[in-house]
């Protein structure tokens, strides 16, 4: 019966194939962030370190990409996107600003 | 959501008494034996071909989306260590088999056969069905390099969910998806969560019309980046979770001819990516 009541429950938790609410990155300040994080150098303990453990995906390549959120006023917030390799190296850095079709949290 | 609920009691509660019965059913009540014909072995979740000729014929009714644009199927790997070179196929009903030509990029057209109609016949590979999973592909011709135009994910959106293609779970998932999410339930809904694959995995996802730009936010990235390494067996996105992204293709906003263009993870560094 174990089974049956799984696969129900994996039913109800995807419709299309997600819907768990949104889980926003940790919160920083931008200008902090951008002068510590820097490509081809700094490390995952040093984000740690420096900024807590935040919304982290890891493919199966090995790689992760981490998401850091910035206050950008009036309830909006600018991501800062980090891709970090298999040796846990930001690789790659973006930052999307607010749009003014953003929903507000 | 409740009204999903309800019908999962619903159905819950008029499979039970059926499969109670037939355990308790003695042996006066065992039916006769019957002899059918067999000729093919089918997959519970091969595709149907009467559902991929539907979504055929809802391309060409939903034309005027990607005027430019031919309609082809594509085969992609659904689990791991799948191989996806040398894939045949055949649409093989109870007395025909029609061979279908793949192409070296897994892409094909689906001929139209009214035997193989007329018999409900399956779409079937030399592959475990389950190992892959099957999109429709739209692409106007003449496109800058690399980018995706949103009236053609618009449509593959729509053939997709016609046709029956998204491979997300088990039959009984898949069956609830089918009867609980129209095409247009999906594809005209933010919550719709219909995923698309590119070909590289991707870092960052563009929208431009025009003189409107924006990026997509971290959350239509990755499947919504929800997937816990639990729940992914049950998405067809389970090997190409870098790959996957939602498009705002619910978004009237943002025109057919909005162009789709992707940063890789695998691209160069730019100088400086972060600053604004």
């Amino acid at each position: 019966m174990k089974r049956p009541i799984l696969i129900l429950g994996a039913a109800l938790a995807f419709s299309g194939c997600a819907t768990t609410p949104d889980e926003p990155g940790k919160v920083v300040a931008e200008d902090r962030f951008t002068q510590l994080v820097v490509p081809g150098r700094t490390t995952r303990a040093e984000l740690l370190a420096a900024f807590g453990p935040t919304k982290a995906i890891v493919f199966d390549s090995g790689y992760e990409t981490w998401l850091y959120e910035a206050n950008a006023g009036g309830g909006r917030h600018t991501e800062l996107v980090l891709l970090l390799d298999r040796a846990g190296i930001v690789q790659k850095m973006r930052r999307r600003p607010p749009y003014p079709t953003d929903p507000e949290r | 959501m409740r009204r999903l609920g309800g019908f999962l009691l619903a159905f819950i509660c008029a499979a039970v008494p059926a499969i109670s019965s037939a355990q308790q059913a003695g042996p006066s009540a065992e039916p006769k034996p019957q002899t059918v014909t067999v000729t093919s072995t089918r997959d519970p979740v091969d595709k149907s071909y009467r559902k991929m000729i539907r979504g055929m014929e809802r391309f060409e009714r939903e034309h005027a989306l990607a005027p430019q644009a031919q309609l082809r199927f594509h085969l992609l790997p659904r689990t791991p260590g799948v191989n996806m070179r040398g894939i045949t196929l055949r649409v093989l009903g109870d007395h025909i088999a029609v061979p279908v030509q793949v192409a070296d990029d897994n892409t094909f057209v689906l001929p139209r056969n009214e035997q193989a109609l007329r018999e409900d016949a399956a779409v079937v590979a030399n592959r475990k069905t389950t190992s892959m999973t099957w999109r429709a592909q739209v692409i106007t011709p003449g496109l800058p390099p690399g980018t995706r135009r949103l009236g053609d994910l618009r449509l593959e959106c729509l053939v997709g969910m016609e046709a029956g293609l998204v491979s997300n779970s088990s039959p009984l998932f898949g069956w609830i998806s089918d009867a609980l999410t129209t095409p247009e339930q999906v594809c005209n809904s933010p919550k719709g969560n219909f995923l698309f694959f590119n070909e590289r995995p991707i870092f960052s996802v563009i929208l431009q019309a025009g003189q409107r730009s924006e990026i997509l936010p971290f959350k239509m990235l990755y499947a919504g980046g929800e997937q816990s390494r639990d729940m992914l067996p049950f998405c067809d996105c389970q090997v190409l979770l870098d790959r996957t992204y939602y498009a705002p293709i619910w978004d009237r906003s943002w025109p057919d001819d909005t162009l789709v263009s992707f940063e890789y993870m695998d691209d160069p560094p730019a100088s400086a990516e972060l600053r604004p």
